[in-house]
């Protein structure tokens, strides 16, 4: 058996145990923060939490190659997985968090949008570059055919790789990360903004003008942090390389999902109580 | 509508400067053999392939970058801060992120390189001096052009995020977007020149890369030659459009139908890459043709 073949099999390592300590952990999390916080603090962990799901979600579409991907011997973009996640993702925060103003619904798609717009181009130039400099169409490793386009892809895969490029489904796969990742970043934004510009006054001693400035600092810098921690996670979940929605370890999410969960909650935990004070 | 002019003008230099940005970028990364073909710079040795290439992957491009660019946008702030004029306040950040990208190349390429000294790799003196440099000269056009946009886009543009955050985010979109289009052409087209055009590198290759120039040994600088007329170009090309494409939707339309213009002109342009993109893979399948083993040479 060579290497490659002796790689763990995609999905088969479900724990039903460590799913269900993640979810009483996930509880016990939430029932701290309503204990502490039950109007606003709670609602703004329950919105990092969907957006860090969304966050661990999307990056399992994100079609990463990796190493292998950079000579032509595995599909997928040649980069991390929590790289170019982060990068698809922060640039969807960056136009959701233009658009806080607008509302929660409008600042959310926006970042999506974003995200999506990023992987948009990134993936499409990616094509451009394996098929105008290196001469080598795309071709799938881990399906005979393409599930949208039903194009075959064995037979245009060299010969000694595992398939190479971005064929169409992993392009999709790209962009539905890029938008999901993009929109759970700016959820988390957004709530944690909200919360801060409604408790920075008081416990600062400052009118709404003069702390803003320091709660979008704050906010985008938890944001970032959370989606890295997402990100991060996920790639482990992944482990290395994956070619979007159609490959077998996308069947991993679940398992991503309560982590990504738990994760938010204890990272939106910690910036939730930097501005609830502990009655001790 | 004056200022609606000022932010496309704003846009049009800011998608300017994220060309330029992210052809350094990657021209920089294939210079210090940054990126994901570093793989093979550091199994080459092992295979027995000892070479005269850079070596300062101990982190990715994105965090690299993540951490230059809001190094040069936070000391720049902080001169702003200290009523410096905008344009020395952003050459002086930048200047002093070079240093840290300088220092970083060094180490990385000592420690990388250290580490393969079981497998005969030589420490290269002449190497460090020559390359480090040349990379700091490169990153230093990319982080100046990165800080510069996210200076216009905080001050001219009005986003709410502070310089430093700014840096962050575009920083690691500009490393992410220069590996993904940037490194299969550093990777398979120049580490890999002698196999065969238009397929892949067979895994077993692995580790066999070019270690000869067309006199003597190939260095790093070749690399950077060869890679800054396609790969650099195309990786500049991406954040270019990712830039002016993200900030043209948002000036022109964030006003129309109350937020809901910008997300649609989003989609519209989302679907014209796809069916660019498309288009792309269909014409290589149609002109390309599948993969055929290279014929062999018959016995004299």
């Amino acid at each position: 058996m060579t290497a490659i073949a002796a790689k763990p099999q995609a999905g088969s390592a479900m724990n039903p145990a460590a799913m269900a300590v993640g979810i009483v952990l996930l509880i016990i999390l939430i029932g701290i923060a309503y204990v502490l916080s039950p109007g606003l603090g709670l609602m703004a962990l329950i919105g990092v939490i969907i957006g860090g799901v969304m966050i661990g979600f999307g990056v399992h579409f994100v079609p990463v190659g990796g190493a292998p991907a950079a000579m032509g011997q595995a599909p997928g973009i040649a980069t991390g997985v929590a790289m170019l996640a982060a990068g698809a993702g922060l640039a969807g925060l960056f136009g959701g968090a233009w658009a806080a103003d607008q509302g929660l619904v409008i600042a959310v798609i926006t970042g999506g949008i974003g995200g999506g717009l990023m992987m948009a181009i990134t993936c499409m130039m990616v094509n451009f570059v394996y098929v105008f400099g290196m001469g080598i169409p795309a071709a799938s490793g881990k399906v005979l055919k393409d599930p949208i386009t039903g194009d075959s892809q064995p037979e245009y895969k060299s010969q000694g790789t595992e398939g190479h490029g971005l064929p169409f489904v992993s392009f999709v796969g790209g962009v539905i990360g890029g938008i999901l990742g993009g929109a759970g970043g700016t959820l988390i934004y957004i709530e944690l903004l909200d919360l801060y510009k409604a408790t920075f006054p008081t416990l600062m001693g400052a009118s709404a003008t003069q702390v803003l400035p320091l709660a979008i600092s704050l906010a985008g810098v938890f944001a970032i942090g959370m989606f890295l921690v997402n990100a991060v996670l996920t790639a482990y979940n992944i482990t290395g390389t994956i070619e979007g929605p159609h490959d077998p370890k996308f069947k991993r999410w679940p398992r991503a999902i309560v982590a990504s969960a738990v994760a938010s909650a204890l990272c939106g935990l910690a910036a939730i109580l930097i501005v609830v004070p502990l009655a001790i | 509508m004056e200022h609606i002019v000022f932010g496309i003008g704003i846009t049009a230099l800011a998608g300017a400067l994220a060309t330029v940005a992210g052809s350094a970028e990657d021209t920089e990364s294939n210079i210090g053999s940054q990126g994901d073909p570093n793989s093979q710079v550091q199994l080459a040795p092992q295979m027995g392939h000892l070479h005269r290439i850079f070596n300062k992957a101990v982190a990715g491009e994105p965090p690299a970058y993540a951490l230059w660019c809001a190094l040069g946008a936070g000391l720049a702030w902080a001169f702003l801060a200290m009523q410096v004029n905008a344009v020395l306040a952003i050459v002086l950040g930048s200047i002093l992120a070079v240093f840290v990208q300088g220092v970083y190349a060094t180490t990385a390429y000592l420690g990388r390189t250290a580490s393969l000294s079981k497998f005969g790799q030589p420490v290269y003196v002449d190497i460090l001096k020559s390359m480090t440099t040349v990379a700091m000269a490169h990153a230093f056009v990319a982080i100046f052009c990165t800080v510069t946009i996210c200076y216009l886009i905080n001050t001219a543009l009005g986003h709410p995020f502070p310089l430093p955050l700014l840096g962050f985010i575009w920083g690691i979109a500009l490393g992410a977007a220069g590996s993904a289009t940037g490194n299969p052409y550093y990777g398979k087209e120049r580490q890999y020149q002698n196999q065969k055009f238009g397929a892949g590198v067979p895994i077993s290759a692995s580790g066999n890369i070019v270690c000869y120039a067309e006199a003597g040994e190939r260095n790093s600088l070749d690399n950077g030659f060869f890679t800054a007329k396609f790969g650099g170009p195309a990786s500049g090309l991406c954040f270019g459009l990712i830039v002016f494409l993200e900030l043209w939707r948002t000036i022109l339309f964030e006003q129309v139908g109350a937020g809901w213009g910008a997300i649609i002109v989003g989609i519209l342009i989302i679907l014209i890459f796809t069916i660019i993109d498309r288009y792309i893979e269909v014409w290589a399948r149609k002109n390309y043709g599948p993969y055929t083993a290279p014929a062999k040479e018959a016995a004299p």
